[in-house]
């Protein structure tokens, strides 16, 4: 099992790399599920508002900003992080440095978020979206994040061949680009808060910058490693993946005043964001060109990678639609809006990482994930959950849009309009959980195994078959 | 430990090495477009895509941004040229929001029919509508006293305040103000007569100066 | 993207060129933004909020009030704002200069507050505010735990809730406001926005051409340049 020059699927950077990127992708899990029970109470909360609102710590401001963080903060980047590490170190060759580092980063992460929301319960939100973590615990997380970026960058400088991949990139961009991004809006807008509505400003710049910056470039890093690594074809078009990368990372950020259209903003905030929502459909179509291997796919990751890419290119589209004052005006403010964030970071994002946790699994514990029937129920169930979630809110958001835009509607009428798509909703959400709490189980019982395996012996033989070598194609 | 089927969903096999992946990727990107010699479609069509893409937000940009002045809120604005004339606001609506705003319309009440015995009306009340001299006195300084109005007799219970900018005023709105809601009542409530300027108004502040209220009898003498 | 020394220069001139455009352009035009000065009313504008109207929003934050309601009112033309009463004029930057953080929001599961105390005729008082914060309603949750359900000792307290019906309390007994519910509903009555600046006035109609000559109607003409 040497690292260099061998075809063996599993090697020393897969087993180096184990624990402390199975606690990373453990904490993702967990963070999953917790997110899932905040965001089903942050839901029935819209339809019921007394539900468990009487609690100061269940406002529905502060669920909702609870499990928007756990979401976002907890799994996303928990699971995008410690993929973005396997994938570097497996590109580069040798196994990881600074793995130390990645310990004691991934613990500061996970216990800053855990007190970040005993903050947000307690009141101490920030009221910035996507940036509601108390302002005590930004910097330790900004700490947390440079140990653990630490080792990818490292995977990067001292990789084996000169050559880079598209994975490489994606990876790269995340992991240095996070810190920079929220050093910027901790300073503007907790330490020395910038004036009036300049703060919205700002973090719509984080908002967008976290989404288009860090965690989009997560996911397709993994998309585009696991994709030819399943398929075992060279991505079609991938002579323009590079310009994708790049019209996403220049042009990403500029769209940060995407929801402040008809706001008290200049005009030419929320301008420059629609013409640069429109610029990222040519980034988004390069995408689709370059990974359209993975729709119809064999394999049960590069599915869920299907999934996320259709999600991601709807989402991109959509994006490019609504942001234009005369859709934008209509959609701006309702469940529209939600409907088609969850269809970014859930259906995109989420689904692109969980295939790729099915691939990278069984490559770090050394065997197959415990149980099959358990990956097909969480597939069907996320899939069936997504999809009503999906259809519920934009059913809710139209009712809503609509109900808001009529100005002889009073909002009892409209919250009995759109209560049976928000119980919908709920449902959705109630299903969203199960489906994870499959894989959560089915997340333990592998890694439980790996561990009494490698107590008592050394696996015999390996599960994986000797991968070949990919032929460069003519696209 | 035997290798599992391939279609195995707890195990994905992979197909490619990951040296063979890079190697075969970086040899795709370092390809020369035509190599082959071969027309394609793809990039001419991904270029025209951008171009057409850049060519659409630029103009979008150009024509919705406003120049990019912070003081432009409708994306179909222009900012402001220096120098411009000022658009001035229809008198009747800013006479209008300081009639419902200030506290005319809790006295005179929102259509101006007052309260019996106490608050005169302004709906076709020959004050409002009569000499423009007179009305423009009453807002400034104040009316004390008794008062009849479309013949019925008011004690003067509750004084009409001053408005303007004079001495004990509690209001001291500018002759603008004051020539807005005079335009706005005789406007309004069934009242069609004619608007009064700020020119008038300033006339007549500059030539009564500081005084007190009027009463009945001052204002009658008045054209 | 061989070279690492370029590749990094890349990555973070994309992300500094977007704060540098975003963020600092917009603090150039917008971070030395000065109240209105009315010279007919010798009174600048807005107004700077009381003390205990500025606490009153940093409970507005902390309870989340933000994510079911907007503090922004739209132009006529957009949505229903104004038809709705939530405002007479769309709000500018300026109305939010003196405050600690705005909360514009972006969802609206309830009504737009920007203007909820200038409101005309139905603006709320601190009675009704109070009793929907403490009992709720069915689209409003109840957050009792911003009162005190105490004792009276000698006289009634002056500003405990006046309550009928299933929500009296037992005989003896009194609901007083916290200091956080003071607070909050301090700050909900010091919203308005009634006082139209030159910049939030609507672009005045274009004048029918009767040659059909091309070009921008006339410009929205700001009294600020006069002055």
């Amino acid at each position: 099992m040497t690292p260099a020059s061998s075809n063996a699927e599993v090697t020393a950077v897969d087993t180096q790399a184990r624990w402390p990127l199975l606690l990373l992708l453990g904490g993702a899990i967990k963070w999953l599920v917790i997110a899932g029970v905040l965001s089903l109470i942050a839901s029935i909360q819209l339809h019921s508002p007394a539900f468990m609102s009487h609690w100061p710590a269940f406002t529905p401001g502060r669920t909702a900003a609870m499990a928007e963080t756990a979401f976002v903060y907890g799994w996303a980047f928990n699971a995008g992080l410690g993929l973005a590490l396997w994938i570097l170190g497996r590109l580069g060759g040798e196994p990881l440095r600074a793995l130390n580092w990645v310990v004691v980063g991934t613990f500061a992460w996970n216990i800053g978020l855990t007190l970040g929301l005993v903050g947000i319960a307690l009141g101490d939100a920030t009221s910035f979206s996507l940036l509601q973590l108390p302002g005590y615990v930004q910097p330790a997380m900004l700490v947390a994040y440079g140990a653990i970026a630490v080792a990818g960058i490292l995977a990067w400088s001292g990789r084996r061949t000169d050559s880079t991949f598209a994975s490489h990139w994606y990876a790269v961009a995340a992991l240095f680009l996070f810190p920079w991004l929220l050093s910027a809006a901790q300073a503007t807008l907790i330490w020395t808060p910038v004036r009036g509505v300049l703060q919205a400003v700002v973090a719509g710049w984080y908002a967008q910058g976290v989404w288009s910056l860090c965690l989009a470039p997560l996911a397709l890093a993994v998309a585009y490693y696991v994709v030819p690594k399943v398929t075992g074809r060279a991505l079609p078009a991938y002579e323009f993946a590079p310009l994708g990368f790049w019209s996403l990372i220049v042009i990403g950020a500029w769209t940060g005043a995407r929801h402040l259209t008809g706001g008290p903003v200049p005009a030419w905030l929320p301008t420059l964001a629609i013409a640069a929502c429109s610029l990222l459909l040519f980034h988004t179509s390069i995408v689709l060109l370059n990974l359209r291997g993975a729709i119809g796919g064999a394999g049960n990751s590069v599915a869920f990678i299907a999934w996320g890419l259709l999600a991601y290119t709807a989402g991109g589209l959509l994006d490019a639609i609504t942001s234009f004052r005369s859709i934008a005006s209509f959609t701006q403010f309702t469940h529209l809006v939600t409907a088609q964030q969850q269809l970014a970071i859930y259906g995109g994002v989420s689904m692109i990482l969980f295939g790729g946790i099915y691939f990278a699994l069984p490559r770090l514990t050394g065997r197959p994930w415990a149980s099959a029937g358990f990956v097909s129920a969480h597939r069907v169930t996320l899939l069936i959950g997504l999809a009503l979630l999906l259809v519920s809110l934009a059913a809710a958001g139209w009712v809503q849009a609509n109900d808001l835009n009529h100005k002889d509607v009073t909002f009892a009428a409209m919250a009995a309009d759109t209560r049976p798509w928000l119980l919908g909703a709920s449902g959705a959400q109630l299903i969203l959980l199960t489906a994870n709490l499959l894989l959560a189980v089915n997340f333990c019982r592998s890694v439980c195994a790996c561990c009494c395996c490698c107590a008592e012996s050394a696996p015999v033989g390996s599960p994986f078959r000797p991968a070949a070598t990919m032929e460069a194609h003519a696209s | 430990m035997s290798t599992p089927p391939a279609d195995d969903p707890r195990l994905d096999q992979s197909a490619a090495t990951d040296d063979s992946l890079i190697a075969a990727h970086e040899k795709l990107l370092g390809r020369q477009k035509d190599d082959q010699g071969h027309y394609r479609l793809l990039p001419l069509g991904l270029l025209f895509f951008f171009s057409a893409l850049i060519f659409g937000g630029g103009t979008y940009l150009g024509l919705f941004s406003g120049m990019f002045d912070p003081r432009v809120y409708d994306e179909h604005g222009h900012p402001p040229k220096a120098g411009a004339a000022v658009a001035k606001l229809d008198p009747r609506e800013v006479g209008k929001k300081l009639y419902n705003n200030a506290a005319c319309n809790t006295c005179h009440q929102v259509n101006g029919i007052g309260v019996p015995g106490v608050y005169p009306p302004l709906a076709e009340s020959e004050w409002v509508s009569g000499s423009d001299e007179r009305v423009i006195r009453i807002l400034l300084y104040g009316l004390q006293g008794p008062l009849k109005v479309k013949g019925v007799d008011y004690p003067g219970t509750a004084p009409m305040p001053s408005f303007g900018k004079v001495a004990g005023s509690g209001y001291n709105w500018s002759d603008d103000k004051i020539a807005a809601v005079l335009t706005y009542i005789r406007s309004d409530f069934g009242n069609s007569s004619k608007p009064v300027t700020t020119e008038q108004v300033a006339a007549v502040h500059a030539k009564e100066g500081d005084r007190k209220a009027y009463t009945q009898e001052e204002l009658l003498k008045l054209p | 993207m061989k070279n690492g020394f370029v590749f990094f220069a890349g990555l973070f001139g994309s992300i500094a060129l977007s704060w540098g455009g975003l963020v600092l352009g917009s603090h150039k035009q917008l971070g030395g933004l000065a109240p209105f000065f009315d010279e007919g009313d010798s009174t600048s504008y807005p107004n700077r909020p009381p003390g205990v109207a500025a606490r009153g929003q940093l409970v507005y934050a902390d309870l989340g009030c933000a994510s079911c309601h907007t503090q922004q009112v739209r132009r006529p033309d957009v949505g229903a704002d104004q038809a709705r009463g939530w405002g007479e004029r769309q709000s500018v930057a300026r109305d939010y200069i003196f405050q600690l953080r705005p909360q514009l929001g972006a969802s609206r599961i309830g009504p737009d507050l920007t203007n909820l105390a200038g409101r005309k005729p139905s603006a709320p008082d601190a009675d009704d505010l109070m009793k929907l914060l403490y009992a709720g309603s069915e689209l409003h949750p109840a957050y009792g735990f911003l009162f005190e359900n105490r004792p009276i000792v000698g006289e009634r307290s002056a500003v405990a809730l006046k309550l009928t019906g299933a929500l009296t309390p037992a005989p003896g007994r009194e609901i007083v406001p916290t200091e956080r519910a003071q607070s909050l509903v301090a700050y909900l009555l010091s919203l308005n926005n009634t006082y139209d600046y030159p910049e939030s006035r609507p672009l005045p109609k274009a004048p029918a051409k009767p040659d059909g000559a091309h070009g921008a109607a006339p410009t929205a003409k700001k009294e600020g340049e006069k002055k």
